[in-house]
Parts: C-alpha cells; structure tokens; sequence
C-alpha cells in the first residue's frame, strides 16, 4: 500500500463539539476545520484550549459529541448518526499519530520489531515489512540502531523511532502532538528534519506545538482558544524569529549578579565525580562549584551533561565516587582524605579498584536536617501527588517535619498563596489541568520551607502563562533569601528569572547504540519455542538429580550450553545475584535438617552430620544448576521471542475462547514497560523521602502514610501510561481478531531439533543413573 | 473504619476510555478486547512485575522471608477490572521468575490466584467498602490454606525433608509468615483502594 490521496481535502470538521464532563464544559466548542492534502498545518494555543482534544479527533482516535467529520474521504462521524467504526478502521490505516512521550509510543524493545509493528496489524506481507523497516529507518537516519534497545535511547531518538514506526505505514497524513514538548533544542532540531523529509513526500501533517519557531515551516497556522479556532493564517515570521531568537544563549539581563564576595557559600561542590553503575565514563568529572546563600542560578547544558545527577547529589540520592558537597552547612557528602585520584585515572578505570574509599556520607540526622533545609522539585513533580486534596497534599512535607498542625496549617496557606493557587485547596490534585497539577506539586515542596531551592526543568510542557507564574515564584522567592537553582535548556528562561549561569558538560559523545548481544548467537537462533519448553524440562528435572553421578552429568550438559551460546558466565552470575540468597536458605534448611552419618557439630536441638553436609551441597548445587540455566534461556532470548513463543504455545487455548494473542501482547508490552515502571517507582520513592517520608522509620500510622503517598502515585503513573500506550496501540491500527502478519517467522530447523535430541539423550543418561 | 456502606458509583468491570461519555470509534466493539484493555492490564502486570524485584524482609531476625508487595498489584487489578484481570496480572506477572525459581514461582502464582480471585469475585457481587473488607478477609483465608498446602509440597524439593517435617514448621515458621504477609497486602490495599479507584473513574 502506497499514500493515495483519496481527495484533495485531507481533513474537514464541520460544527465538531466535544465535553469531557457530559456537557458541563466544552473542550471543543463548534470547530470548523479543513486541511487541504499535502498540507503542513501548525495548531498553537494555551494549555487546555482544546488543541489535544482536536488532534485526537482529527487522527480518527476519538468521536466527538457533535458535528460531523470527514478524513481522508471517509465520513467517519456524523451527529445524527454517530461513529462509522468501518469508516474509521479504513480511515486509521491511512493516519498516523506521534504523541508528545515519546516512550509510551514503543511497543517492544527492539527497534526493527517496533516499527514493524504498524505494518504487521495492516497485515503487509512478510517481505514488504522488511523493505519497510530498511525505508523507514533510513528516513529517520537510525538505520544502524536497528537491533537496538529503543527503550535506553534519548527522547529524540525514541520519538525518531516512533516517527519510524508511523511511516512504516505509509500514511497519507500524521497527526503530531507535540512530539518535541519532552526534547531538548538539539533533539528538536532532529524531529523537525524528519518533519520537513515528511512534508517533501507529500504526507500531509497536522502538527500541534508550544514552540512559535517551529511554526515557521507551516502553510498554516490555527490558533485555539477555550474551544474554538481564534485566528489562522501564514506563520507571522516576526513571532516566530522573536520566539527563535529568545531560545539563543545570550548573557542574562541586568539581574544576573555575581556571588557577593564576603557571603558564604551554601552550597560548595569540590572535585567531585560520580559514574554511573555498569557505565565506564562518568557523568561528573571533577566537577568544583560553589554557590551563595540567596543567589539564582540556572543550571544549563545538554541532555545528559549530568544536571539531574548533581541534583541528585545535592540531596543526598546518590553518592559521588569522590570529592565533597556541603550544602547549608551538611556535609552531604565528605572526601575521606588520602591520595585524590586525578581525572585520567577515573577515566581510564584505574582508579576505584580499591585503594580509593568512597566519600563518607551524611548521617541519618544529618539527612534529616538536609530535607528540612532543601527542597527538590524533580521534572514532572505533579507525579508525585496523592492525596484526597491539594491543601492535604501540600502539608505532607510539614506534617513529616513534625510540626504542630497550627503551623502545618499556616505552611500550607503560605505556599498556596505564593503560588496563588489558594482557591484550588480543596479540589482533588487528580481533577487539576496540567500546569495546575505542577504547581500544587512545587507548593508541596515549598511548604516544607526550605533555605534552597532545587527545581528540574519546571516550566518543560508547560505554556507561557504558567511558566511565567513559576518564573514570578523564583524572583519572589529570591526576595524572600532563598537560593534557588533551576535546571533549564532555555537561556531565555534564565534571562527571566536573571540567574547566574552554570553550564555543565562536555560536548556530548554520541551514544553507540547497543545492538541486541541477547538474540545473536547460536542459542538466540533456536526457536523460542522449542528452547523455552526444552529449558523448562531441564529446569525441572533438575530437582530430581539424587547422586553426584547425575550432578556430574547435569553440570557438563549445563557447562556445555553455555560453551555452545559463547556466554560470559560473569556476565550470567550478576543476572542471577537476586536469587542467590534463595540458595543460601536451601543450604542452611538442609545442612541443618538433613541427618544421617557421623555428628559433626551439634548446639542444642541444632546438629550437623557428614549426612547433612553431602544432602545441603547436592540440594544447593542443583538449585544452582536451575538457576544458571534459566539465566542461560533468559539471556540469549529477547522478550519478543519469549512471548512469541508464549502466545504461540498458548494458541491452541483459543478454540476455548482464550484471547491468546492478547495475552501474549499484554505480556509483551509489561517486559517492555517493567523498567520504566521501576524506574518511576523509584523516583516517587525518591521524591516523598525528599519531603520526609519514610516507610522504614516512624510509628505504624507514619509509615503506612508514607507508604500510601509512594503507593497512589505509582499506580496513577501505571494509569497514565496505560492511556498514552492504548492511544499508541489505536494510531498503529491494532485491533483482536484482525488479521495480522508477523514479522519475526519462527521454524523449527535442523539445529532445534539436534537441541530436543542432546537434551533427550541427556534424560536418558540421567534416568539410567538413578540409584535405586 | 467506617461501618456505613460507602456505595461505589463505579461498574465498569472493564475499562472504558471515559467513564461519562465514551467517545469511543466503535472499532473496539463490544466482546473483544479494547487496546485500552489491552493496555490497562500489561500495565498492571509490568507493575506487579516491577514491585516483585522490590523485596524487602518482613520479620525481623529472619532475613530470608521477604515480602514483596506485589500482590497488592493483584488485588487492585481485581478489584478494579474483575476476576479475569487478577488471573492474568498474578500468573503473567511471575513470568520473570519462572526461569528463575520454577517451583517457587508456581507456589507463588497459586498464593496470588488464591488471594485476587475470591476477593475480587467477592467485591464484584458487592461493590461498597464492606464487600471490599469481606473480599480481602475471604481471599485472605483462601490464601493461607495454599500457602501452606503449597509449602508442604515443594519445601520437600528445595530441602531433604519429610512432608511431617515441613509440617512441623507451620506453626512456629510458615503460619506467622504467611499471615503478616497477607495482612499487609489486606492492609495496605483497603486503605489505597478509595484513592486509586478515584483515578481510574477519572
């Protein structure tokens, strides 16, 4: 299938209302729009003026209450008739949607497999897809990442990728909502080139943005407000250079005041380095900064520069490899003297390998005077709301500080004023629109009072009211003494707030995209299938191994695998160092409870026997042998052949009425979101610990509530995530019972069925040494 | 607690897109599963997934009986989408630890059924606080009778010991463990239910 224009008209809306309160409010209020095919149309507006909302309807994702719609020739939507779902299903196959989180587009963690994705549910043929996937990765300049891991790559790489899957479907026109609100400037520009590519090809897109200089590449330009279309027209250049220009480094305004000499610093940063575990160059290299007590400063450089990580150190969340930070007189983190390792040896991995002690850090009371002393406004702190109410949610931090209510109650007041969202205390944090959200959350922290001030990228995604407000909030705050130090890609954000810059970083290396080690080699080549059921029989037969003959035998068949599959056994033994506790406990049940031979040992009830000692080594052993060789299957299988395999084998439920292959869909869409979700927990946890709350300390009452504040926002993230990949799985035109080709084909060949023989012969040998 | 039966407005028992008005294309029809669907539920098993790497000791002194809170995944993806969505997220979300732990993961994926399923079965007949409390309590007593039964079964693969011997320990060890440990899942979900099905009617 090619793009065809079904028409010249691309999209026509025609009175279109929608209410997502059953008509209370309208959050499009009669629009009238149409595109023309091949046309490049921009949609710009404040935060809720409906321009989501209309994306969605123009994408054919959504129906709206009333009017009538028409994409690509289709009427999809008439108010007297209501939704066409026919016309819709055709009209999808020809629409594209990229969204503004760019990793809740991806469906898989392989990057050839994502993009396949949209064309597998259009069931193109085998070969098609391949050609395909080769296209769209070339047009999206990813070509070399396409056994990459998608999940560990940037936002703008993701969203590439995301453009990559789209294309793939040959779409006559996509629907972008602000695909470049999450990336930084470097990253935008590679979304924007991908764009103009797109346009050049004659795909017509509707593209929604907050950025005035992206709208320079319009033909049109449509301006929403409350619900409706307000203005539209050509791109208004002076605007959009102004917009450009104001995104351009340039010195900060007469605010921008240097250190007052004789203040001391209150946050002082001396040769510090810190690497993050498993990667080989660290983040922070040597990094010395010292910062006065009520001094505004912004925090710049490029995606990775290690911005959020020296946040992170400022708060005591992670700990350098070296060097010392003191923040409002805690020594957070503190050098332990001795020989200070010079940067090349950091670099080149000699140092750390044992004679370098890592920095001593705060004690649990000196944590504890920290969080009272700075507040740490993470990105998307509105993630991290719980409660029933914002005033609720806002005297959190005070109420973990111990305060008596009267002065928990004035915090609160205090913070919601500064904030001026003081009408909003009583409504519920989940019912607030975006920029309200993330203004309850920044009171949350203000309201524990803190000396400084930490905020990362606050005003990311938000319109230039709100950022505003929050640009107001520093000066105010700076007014009050507090130092504040704000993380920004915006040089025109540091210029409004007249802060003192610090950029950090060095020019950043491109990221060498990690190909799939895991699917290459000779086991990753063996059907799933067959090698998941043969590892489950040898996983359990394993616990029927009684002697050392068939441990022997069991080993060599084990040794012997991962010899075939060339694995690290280093690299298996840190995949398999959660379960090794489990080991310990089977030694010690069996050393302790197995009897027989001579007593070598006995305290009380407790005795140890030769018996004991020869039953715990051959039980722990062959527990061992289970475990390395589940981390062989586990290693040298991706999770798309795992559940490939999985939804294959489950197939013959489906007769039964099971829907197979959405559960194998669902399993495979959990592995893929599994590190997000943790990842996220962790920064809740992270979050509410920097308010105050602990789960590990306190009275039952305390913990349980701490508790509660990790526990709602998890799952609230777990929803919204689930929201933006269902929109995802529509604009890839996925559907049960829709006929779908698959791209990765699984055949049992010559080599899976030598795997089944080895591995029956091996069962053989094992029965024939059983002892009677 | 509150003694007056609180009635939850919320019937669904599968997600809809918007619980006023739907909005909907009408290309999931009715009988199939929605990508909503789809999606609500691989969510709740990434989490409950998430959340069982999060172990952490229940008993103090007894550092190899360790709770993870997973089974509160189970309990609310009951709660919040039927028994179906309980069967899927306690068995899809062991599958990591199958290859891990084999008879271990089968013991666990048969103590998560046995507490999601009769609770959400329970609560689906009796949607208020109360048909909440009777639901956990019930799945709870399920739970336990497997936990142990389970206990006697595959304790005997991992360690020489007789079934008398294993039973030996549930009193002092396997009862006191497996309590707590349900109590907090009970717990903690009766409390977080109210403010997390406040999201998903949202």
């Amino acid at each position: 299938m090619t793009a065809q224009p079904t028409d010249d008209v691309a999209v026509a809306l025609r009175g279109v209302r929608f209410s997502y309160g059953n008509g209370a409010t309208w959050a499009l209020d009669g629009v009238d729009l149409t595109v023309q095919a091949g046309e490049r149309v921009y949609i710009v507006g404040p935060n809720g003026s409906g321009k989501s909302t209309l994306s969605r309807i123009v994408a054919g994702l959504a129906a709206p209450d009333a009017g009538t719609v028409t994409v690509l020739g289709e009427r999809v939507f008439d108010g007297d008739a209501g939704p066409d779902p026919d016309a819709y299903r055709r009209a999808r196959r020809g629409i594209g949607a990229v969204f503004q989180n760019p990793e809740d587009q991806l469906v898989t963690t392989v990057v050839e497999d994502d993009v396949a994705f949209g064309p597998e549910n259009l069931g193109i043929a085998h070969d098609d897809i391949g050609r395909r996937i080769a296209e769209a990765l070339q047009a999206v300049d990813m070509t070399e990442s396409r056994a990459a891991d998608p999940t560990v790559m940037s936002g703008g790489q993701q969203q590439r990728i995301a453009i990559a899957g789209t294309m793939a479907m040959h779409p006559a026109m996509v629907v972008f909502d602000e695909p470049t609100a999450m990336l930084d400037g470097a990253a935008r520009a590679e979304v924007m080139a991908v764009l103009d590519s797109l346009q050049a090809r004659g795909v017509t897109i509707v593209h929604i943005t907050h950025h005035a200089d992206e709208t320079l590449r319009a033909d049109r330009v449509i301006r929403m407000e409350s619900g409706r279309i307000v203005s539209e027209g050509r791109p208004r250049r002076d605007d959009a250079a102004r917009a450009a220009s104001a995104d351009q480094p340039h010195p900060p305004a007469d605010g921008g005041d240097e250190p007052q000499p004789d203040s001391e610093p209150i946050i002082d940063v001396e040769h510090v380095f810190f690497t993050y575990p498993g990667q080989t160059s660290p983040v922070i290299d040597d990094l010395s900064l010292n910062i006065a007590r009520g001094e505004t400063v912004a925090l710049m450089g490029h995606n990775g520069a290690g911005k959020t990580t020296l946040a992170r150190l400022l708060c005591a969340l992670e700990r350098p490899d070296d060097g010392s930070i003191t923040v409002a007189g805690v020594p957070v983190a503190l050098a332990r003297g001795g020989r200070r390792t010079t940067a090349r040896e950091r670099r080149s991995g000699t140092a750390g390998t044992g004679h370098v002690r890592k920095p001593r850090m705060a004690s649990r009371t000196q944590r504890r005077a920290l969080r009272r002393h700075v507040g740490y406004v993470m990105q998307h702190p509105e993630r991290q709301l719980f409660a029933d109410t914002v005033a609720q949610d806002v005297a959190y931090g005070p109420r973990n500080q111990g305060l008596p209510e009267a002065a928990v109650r004035e915090h609160v007041e205090w913070a919601l004023q500064l904030l001026r969202i003081g009408h909003l205390a009583d409504r519920s944090p989940f019912a607030l629109s975006g920029g309200q959200q993330r203004l309850a959350a920044i009171a949350g922290v203000l309201a524990c009072r803190p000396d400084v001030l930490i905020m990362d990228e606050p005003t990311a995604g938000l319109d230039a009211r709100a950022s505003a407000r929050i640009h107001d909030l520093v000066r105010t705050l700076r007014a009050q003494g507090v130092t504040v130090l704000v993380i920004t890609h915006s040089a025109a954000e540091a210029a409004a707030i007249g802060a003192r810059i610090i950029t950090m970083g060095q020019p950043p290396h491109t990221q060498s995209a990690r190909t799939g080690a895991e699917g290459s080699g000779p086991l990753g080549t063996l059907d799933p299938r067959v090698k998941m059921v043969t590892f489950l029989v040898l996983m359990f037969t394993a616990f029927a191994i009684s002697n050392a003959w068939q441990l022997g035998l069991a080993a060599a068949l084990t040794a012997g695998i991962i010899a075939v599959g060339r694995l690290n056994p280093l690299r298996l033994l840190t995949a398999v160092r959660l379960i090794l506790g489990m080991l310990v406990v089977v030694g010690l049940l069996n050393l302790f409870f197995a009897r027989g031979g001579d007593v070598l040992a006995a305290w009380g009830p407790l005795t140890i026997t030769t018996g004991g000692v020869q039953t715990a080594a051959l039980y722990t052993l062959r527990f061992a042998l289970v475990i390395v060789l589940g981390a062989v299957m586990m290693a040298t299988t991706t999770p798309t052949a795992l559940t490939d395999a999985i939804g294959s084998l489950l197939s013959p439920l489906r007769r039964f009425g099971v829907h197979t292959q959405e559960i194998a869909l669902v399993l495979s869409l959990a592995l893929r979101f599994l590190p997000t979700l943790a990842r996220e927990a962790h920064a809740v946890i992270d979050a509410q610990s920097a308010r105050g709350g602990d789960i590990e300390t306190g009275s039952p009452a305390k913990r349980l509530r701490a508790l509660t504040a990790i526990v709602v926002p998890v799952f609230a993230g777990t929803l919204r995530h689930a929201d933006n990949l269902a929109l995802a799985l529509d604009a890839r035109c996925y559907e049960e019972g829709a006929h779908r080709t698959h791209w990765r084909r699984m055949r049992v060949r010559r080599r899976d069925l030598l795997f089944v023989t080895v591995a029956m012969l091996y069962l053989f040998a094992l029965m024939a040494l059983q002892m009677p | 607690m509150s003694v007056s039966s609180h009635t939850d407005t919320h019937s669904t028992s599968v997600p809809s897109a918007s619980s006023a008005s739907t909005h909907a294309t009408g290309v999931a029809d009715s009988g199939r599963w929605s990508t909503r669907r789809i999606a609500v539920y691989a969510l709740f098993v990434a989490l409950s997934m998430a959340v069982s790497f999060i172990e952490f000791p229940l008993i103090p002194g007894v550092p190899w009986l360790k709770y993870d809170p997973s089974g509160i995944v189970c309990l609310v993806a009951g709660f919040a989408y039927g028994p179906a969505a309980a069967v899927l997220v306690s068995v899809l979300g062991f599958v990591p630890h199958v290859f891990a732990d084999p008879w271990g993961s089968l013991m666990a994926i048969a103590v998560a059924l046995a507490m999601s399923v009769p609770a959400a079965l329970v609560y689906r007949r009796l949607r208020t606080r109360r048909g909440a409390l009777i639901g956990i309590i019930a799945g709870a007593v399920v739970a336990l009778v497997v936990a142990i039964i389970g206990n006697l079964l595959v304790t005997p693969i991992y360690a020489d010991m007789t079934v008398e011997q294993v039973a030996a320990m549930i009193v002092p060890a396997l009862l006191p463990f497996n309590l707590a440990k349900l109590a907090v899942h009970g717990v903690v979900t009766f409390l977080i239910y109210k403010p997390i099905s406040n999201l998903l009617n949202r």
